[in-house]
């Protein structure tokens, strides 16, 4: 069951990454998160999670909304369309490379 | 915690990565659905039950007790739902905003006018009914738009639960009201609470083994 995973989209093909799209892809369409709320379901430091956000910022695959809630700052994220997009090939590619070994497994 | 930038060594590790955070995601982010149906259904269960008890078709008197008793603790009940269920949501939605906070006042709102218009209706008919009809028509009129402003919440929040379930509480209000003062307290009490229990525990279900 270690199969290598060949060809996956190496943006979202890492642990911390990976968690964020999927904690994300929860969100029902035009919703957001702020960024609290996601650090305490991913159980992150602040500044872990930031870095990983800029990386998927950088690839477009969420969407950063720099806002003031009354006088404190706030950070909103959701996934892009190319994020969830993204997200819904990583988990396509995924499942396929299972099917591809279970049946290797079984002739 | 190890390397960040580590991939999840198998394809079976990365779907189950996928899964347990979707899970996790799920269950901060939608209400336990107990706390908003049950508190609900506990009230119309109890509060009803006791209306038909004190109540009942033809002013029969099953159980002797102060006639507003029924009344008082069907409201006390209704009121501890209103804030078990509301504090379940606004937990849920805590820090996220955008469409769905949208649609959450909205139909909030719906339920204030539809329930403001109706004691509105209702208090100008009281006057000229005898007392067995001036609580059918508050009940009956009560429990439709429950039914009604689920199916529209069905429509807005894409549920199918709540589909089924508006339309159980529409049927069971017009069984109700076809038999009778009395009868309906009865029909809402086990079918109306029952029915509100009933669709807690399959969502819960639904939300417990989410994925």
């Amino acid at each position: 069951m270690t199969a290598p995973l060949p060809e996956l989209d190496p943006v979202i093909h890492a642990q911390v990454r990976l968690r964020v799209v999927a904690a994300l892809s929860v969100l029902r369409e035009g919703d957001q998160m702020a960024f609290p709320r996601l650090q305490e379901l991913l159980g992150l430091t602040g500044g872990n999670l930031s870095v990983h956000l800029r990386k998927l910022e950088d690839a477009e695959y969420i969407v950063v909304t720099k806002t003031h809630r009354g006088r404190t700052p706030t950070t909103l994220l959701s996934l892009s369309r190319r994020g969830r997009l993204a997200f819904d090939e990583y988990t396509a590619a995924v499942r396929a490379l299972l099917d591809h070994v279970g049946s290797e497994e079984t002739p | 915690m190890g390397d960040d930038e580590a991939a999840p060594v198998s394809a079976a590790e990365s779907l189950k990565l996928i899964e347990a955070q979707r899970d996790a995601a799920v269950r901060s982010l939608r209400p336990d659905p107990r706390f908003i149906y049950w508190p609900w259904g506990l009230a119309w269960l109890v509060g009803f039950g006791l209306l038909f008890l004190r109540h009942g078709p033809h002013e029969q008197i099953r159980v002797s007790m102060p006639d507003t008793l029924p009344l008082a603790t069907l409201f006390a009940l209704m009121i501890i739902a209103l804030l078990v269920s509301g504090v379940a949501g606004a937990r849920a939605n805590r820090q996220i905003s955008g469409d769905s906070s949208v649609r959450g006042l909205r139909y909030g709102l719906s339920w204030l006018a539809g329930f403001a218009g109706n004691a509105v209706v209702c208090a100008h008919f009281s006057k000229l009914l005898p007392a067995p009809e001036v609580g059918l028509l508050w009940a009956a009129t009560s429990v439709g738009l429950v039914g009604v402003l689920y199916l529209t919440g069905s429509a807005v929040w894409q549920s199918r639960d709540l589909f089924v379930l508006g339309i159980w509480l529409t049927i069971s209000n017009i069984v109700g009201v076809l038999a009778g003062p009395g009868w309906h307290s009865l029909v809402i009490s086990v079918a109306g609470g029952g029915g509100l229990l009933v669709a807690g525990f399959a969502e819960w279900l639904r939300w417990r083994h989410h994925t």
